[in-house]
Parts: C-alpha cells; sequence; structure tokens
C-alpha cells in the first residue's frame, strides 16, 4: 500500500467501495432492486437516496446491484482470459513451430477485427446472456496475455533450471505450473486489470446499445433505460437517473486503470 | 502482406459464417407485427424470399456465391429496408466519414499542440498535473463522455440540438443556415469523439519529443550553435513525426469502431445507429456489409500505419531485416 501513489490510493477506495457494494447486493433480496417500491420518479430523499425510476424502482440499489454485475463480468473475464491467455502463450513459446504460427495467426486475426462490433455482432449471435457476454469478451482479450508471456517464455526456455528440469524428464505440464506460471504471474496480473476494465466497459456499451442481457440490470442497462425514457431531456430526472450509473462506471474504470498503472511501476521498479 | 491477407480471408469468412449461426428468423420478425409472433407471410412466400436471398442452396454454393459478390462490391438487398444496401450504405456513410476526420483532425491538432507545450514545459509542476488530468480523461470511453455532454450541453444548457444529424423538415441547400444546422448536430458527437484522440496524439508526442531530446545528436546539434528553430523544427519535430503519422492512421480505426456507440448517444444518422437497428431487426445483409466495411477499414488502416512507417522510418525494418 505505502508504494501506491496518491491517484492509486484513491482508486483502492473506489474499488473497495464497489466490493462492498457487490457483498451487500449479494445478500439482498431480489425484491430490492428488480420491483417496483414505491411511486414511480420520487426525488432523492433519506429513505430512497437517488430516487426511483419511471417503473418505481429504487435507483440507489439497482446501482448497489450493478456493482456486483460489474465486478463479475470484470473479475470473471480477468481470470479466464488471463489464466487462457498465459497457458496458450507458454504453449506457443515453448512448443514452437506449427503451434507456435497457429496460435499467432489467430491471435493476429483477433488482434485486427474491431473489437465492439464484433462483440455486437458474437453477442447477437451466441446470445446475450451474462455468461455469454462473459465468454466472448475473454475470447477477445486473452490476446494480450498471451503475447507478452509468449515473449517472456521465449527468454525464459532456453534458462539452465528450465534445461535441467527437462533433462530429468519433466514434461510439458510440469515445466508449465511449477516454472513458468509463477515467474509470469505478476506480468499477467497487471494486464489482468486492464482486461478486467475493458471488459466492464464492453458489458456498458452492449448494455447501453440495448443488445445486452435484458435480465441482468447491469449500469449500462440503466443508463439504456434512463435516455430511452422518453421525457428524460426535458425533467430533472437525468440528475439522479442518468447521472449515478455514469459516474459509477467512469469511476470504476479510471480506478482499475490507475491501479494497474500502479502494479506496473511496482513491477518495474523490481525488474 | 500475407499476413493481412490471412487477416482479410478469416475475417470474410467469419463474417459469412456468423449471420447464418444467428438465432432469429428475419422473415419472422418481417412477417409478423410488432408485438405478436403471428406469422402474416405464407409457407410460399417465405419459400420464395428464401430463394431470392439463395439462403435455400447448399451452405457451400452460398460461400461461394456470397466471396464472388463481395468482389463486384455488390452486398445484395437489405431486408428491413427492402432496399439495396449499397445505397442505404451510401446515404449513410458520409455523416460517419464526416464525424470520424473531423474528431480526427482537431485530436491531431490539439493532441500534438498540447504535446508540444507539454514538453516546453516538462519540468514544471503544472505539467505533471496537467499530464495526469489528460491521461485520466482518455481513459474514459467515449461514450460516457457522450452522455455527460448530452445532458450538460445539449440537455441542460440547450446550446446545441438534442439528437439527429440535422433538423427535420430542412431541405439540403448551399445555403449558410444549413450548414449551421448540420455543423450544430454534429459538434457534440465530433467533440466527444476527438476526447480520446486527443490523449493518444498528446501523449504519443510528448513521449516520443521527450526521447529525442536525450539523444546524442540534439547534443551535437547544440554544440555546433544551430539556431533554436532549426533544432526544434529539424531535430524534434521531424523525428519524432513518423510513430504520429502511422498512429494518425490507427485512429481512422478506432474511430469508425467507436463511432458506433457515439452516434447512438446522440442519435446521429451515421452506419452505427444503423448496425444498431439492424442487430434489432436481424437484418443479415445489412450486418454483414456493416461489419465487413469497418472490419476492412480498421485492417487498411494498420497495413497503411505499417506501411507508411516503414517507407519513413526505414529503421526499424532494416533492424528487422538483419535479424
Amino acid at each position: 500500500m505505502k508504494r501506491f501513489s496518491n491517484l492509486g490510493r484513491i482508486a483502492m477506495v473506489v474499488l473497495s467501495i464497489n466490493i462492498i457494494f457487490a457483498i451487500i447486493s449479494i445478500f439482498l433480496p431480489s425484491s430490492f432492486y428488480a420491483e417496483p417500491c414505491c411511486d414511480s420518479f420520487i426525488s432523492p430523499s433519506l429513505h430512497h437516496l437517488l430516487g426511483s425510476d419511471d417503473l418505481g424502482m429504487d435507483i440507489f440499489y439497482q446501482i448497489v446491484h450493478g456493482s456486483l454485475i460489474s465486478l463479475l463480468i470484470g473479475i470473471s473475464t480477468a481470470v479466464i482470459s488471463g489464466i487462457g491467455g498465459s497457458l496458450l502463450g507458454i504453449l506457443a513459446a515453448y512448443k514452437g513451430g506449427k503451434t507456435d504460427s497457429i496460435i499467432m495467426g489467430v491471435c493476429d486475426v483477433l488482434t485486427a477485427l474491431p473489437h465492439l462490433p464484433f462483440i455486437i455482432v458474437l453477442s447477437v449471435f451466441v446470445g446475450s446472456g451474462l455468461n455469454t457476454i462473459i465468454l466472448v469478451i475473454s475470447l477477445l482479450s486473452w490476446v494480450g496475455p498471451a503475447k507478452m508471456i509468449r515473449a517472456k517464455v521465449m527468454m525464459l526456455k532456453n534458462e539452465k533450471f528450465i534445461v535441467a528440469a527437462e533433462s530429468y524428464g519433466g514434461n510439458f505440464f510440469y515445466i508449465t505450473f511449477v516454472h513458468l506460471l509463477p515467474q509470469v504471474f505478476p506480468m499477467v496480473s497487471v494486464s489482468m486489470f486492464k482486461i478486467a476494465s475493458h471488459a466492464i466497459i464492453a458489458e456498458a456499451s452492449l448494455s447501453f446499445l440495448g443488445l445486452g442481457d435484458p435480465t441482468s440490470k447491469s449500469w449500462g442497462l440503466l443508463l439504456n433505460h434512463g435516455i430511452s425514457f422518453p421525457g428524460i431531456y426535458f425533467t430533472d430526472y437525468w440528475k439522479w437517473w442518468i447521472t449515478s450509473p455514469l459516474i459509477m462506471l467512469i469511476l470504476l474504470i479510471l480506478a482499475l486503470s490507475f491501479i494497474a498503472r500502479d502494479f506496473e511501476m511496482i513491477l518495474n521498479k523490481k525488474l | 502482406m500475407k499476413r493481412f491477407i490471412i487477416v482479410l480471408f478469416a475475417i470474410l469468412t467469419i463474417n459469412f459464417l456468423l449471420p447464418r449461426l444467428m438465432p432469429g428468423d428475419p422473415f419472422l420478425t418481417l412477417s409478423a407485427e410488432d408485438g405478436f409472433t403471428s406469422v402474416q407471410y405464407s409457407e410460399q412466400e417465405v419459400q420464395d424470399l428464401k430463394e431470392y436471398y439463395g439462403l435455400d442452396k447448399p451452405i457451400a454454393t452460398q460461400f461461394i456465391e456470397y466471396y464472388a459478390n463481395v468482389l463486384k462490391g455488390d452486398f445484395g438487398r437489405s431486408i428491413f429496408y427492402n432496399e439495396s444496401v449499397n445505397k442505404i450504405l451510401l446515404r449513410k456513410l458520409p455523416w460517419t466519414i464526416f464525424i470520424v476526420l473531423s474528431s480526427l483532425l482537431i485530436g491531431c491538432i490539439v493532441g500534438l499542440s498540447l504535446g508540444i507545450l507539454s514538453m516546453i514545459n516538462r519540468n514544471k509542476n503544472f505539467d505533471k498535473v496537467f499530464y495526469t488530468l489528460i491521461i485520466t480523461v482518455s481513459e474514459i470511453p467515449s461514450f460516457l463522455i457522450g452522455i455527460a455532454f448530452l445532458f450538460i450541453f445539449a440537455a441542460n444548457l440547450g446550446w446545441f440540438p438534442l439528437s439527429g444529424g440535422v433538423s427535420a423538415f430542412t431541405e439540403p441547400s448551399f445555403s449558410l443556415a444549413y450548414i449551421e444546422d448540420i455543423l450544430s448536430h454534429a459538434f457534440l458527437p465530433i467533440i466527444t469523439m476527438s476526447i480520446p484522440s486527443i490523449g493518444q496524439f498528446y501523449i504519443l508526442s510528448r513521449s516520443s519529443m521527450i526521447t529525442i531530446i536525450s539523444k546524442d545528436y540534439m547534443v551535437t546539434g547544440k554544440a555546433k550553435g544551430l539556431s533554436k528553430r532549426r533544432l526544434n523544427i529539424f531535430y524534434i519535430l521531424k523525428n519524432s513525426l513518423p510513430p504520429i503519422i502511422s498512429r494518425v492512421f490507427l485512429n481512422i480505426g478506432h474511430l469508425f469502431a467507436s463511432s458506433i456507440l457515439v452516434e447512438n448517444v446522440f442519435a446521429y444518422p451515421g452506419i452505427g445507429t444503423l448496425m444498431k437497428e439492424s442487430v434489432l431487426k436481424r437484418d443479415y445483409p445489412m450486418i454483414q456489409a456493416i461489419f465487413l466495411i469497418i472490419a476492412m477499414l480498421v485492417l487498411l488502416m494498420n497495413y497503411l500505419a505499417e506501411f507508411i512507417n516503414g517507407k519513413i522510418d526505414p529503421r526499424g525494418s532494416k533492424y528487422e531485416k538483419i535479424q
């Protein structure tokens, strides 16, 4: 914690608030955010911190629940593509030859594709449930860690301790899990923060367009719902209805990127 | 070059396969009233439509025909709009190209000037604050900035129109009022999209100029007694340009992709809003054509960026050849 910059510390606070919201949301009965609580369009008050939307649902609890969804998407995408990407990167570098060129070829295609249009098209094709969105975003995000890890393992694989492990009969899995993964893990963890932030942005974009999971109640969907309400521009409702998910999204995205940057700096100092 | 052709082939294949694997039936959507799932087209009519679009043939034949048509530049007819896809695209593309190129121009000029200013003042405290500020703002996805702008400047302050590309019931003409109308509609989308570009150009130009300042030839230049202007223009600016020029091309690709969201925020009549509509309507030929155009544009820009970078800055490519 001491080595973090000031912005990094603020980012940690923002992330912690989101984690607390997510934990509260796990124990919150779904009637709090998915069922009408009161009249439509009530202004913020002590009872309803952020008022209610056109269906009379409490916006504050929807925001709290949105934290859970955003973190869920961020963490699972980061874990899936972080682990998958490092394994594929290790495989490419360690096996070399055809395996390497196939994996790198797929990487080239995936980096060349414009991500958002591809996610839009893919999400329609595989459905737009939360799980499929996570899978689709992971499918596009493993390239970064894979390329990074491949370069690192290329250097590592001729080191004496790997050669020694091979000569003692260590197979690919043994060498990967015992020798290579612990070496590359710090690098992967930095890129996992970035992937998490990209994943949250991608889900928010998709939901904002109205192409995401219609039942997930994420911040993006809240924005979509608010903006498509006909009278939103001519009333004061946007001040809490649109502003709150907007600010939550921006804060979480910024927090993740600041933490990633600080981690990167700490890592570079160590090396 | 070989790599780009492989990627192009992959994009075409993905583009062919995806809509055919999608759930949902365009003829069902087309033939049912809003909100009802009852079918109005008879079996025979659906059969005729499938025949017309070639959807009844084996998948391999469709695949070959698809390639042939794309090579001819023929994307077929839109299922929902019942009009040639090319015609719709020609109508919508100019709007998107207009905001993309304008935001590129603003992003490049403002970003570069800020980068130069920041390089000159690089050791001062306010530059550090400024640098952090720009990095922070450029991390925010543009459509979120767009929503904020929409509500602050258009809805609350009323400085700009809320949505669309031009006011309703205005006839296209070369009058001042018409041009003003178009510009006032395009202003917020352009500014929204140029903010991330400004950040990118700023960071890139600042860092590449700061690396150049510490190079040995700068010391030599100074020792030779060259004038400050000569040093600034021929030594610093000229040597920092190659990465900036290749970034211009990369940025066009990014801007096209991000215009999908920004256009939807402002209901701007470009291909972004068209794409969302066609996905909701399951309009296969339309989705395919838009995805293909954006993907090919991004690919072409990546290729140009690499090509031009190799041409104007031969250091990189020679180094690769030696290795």
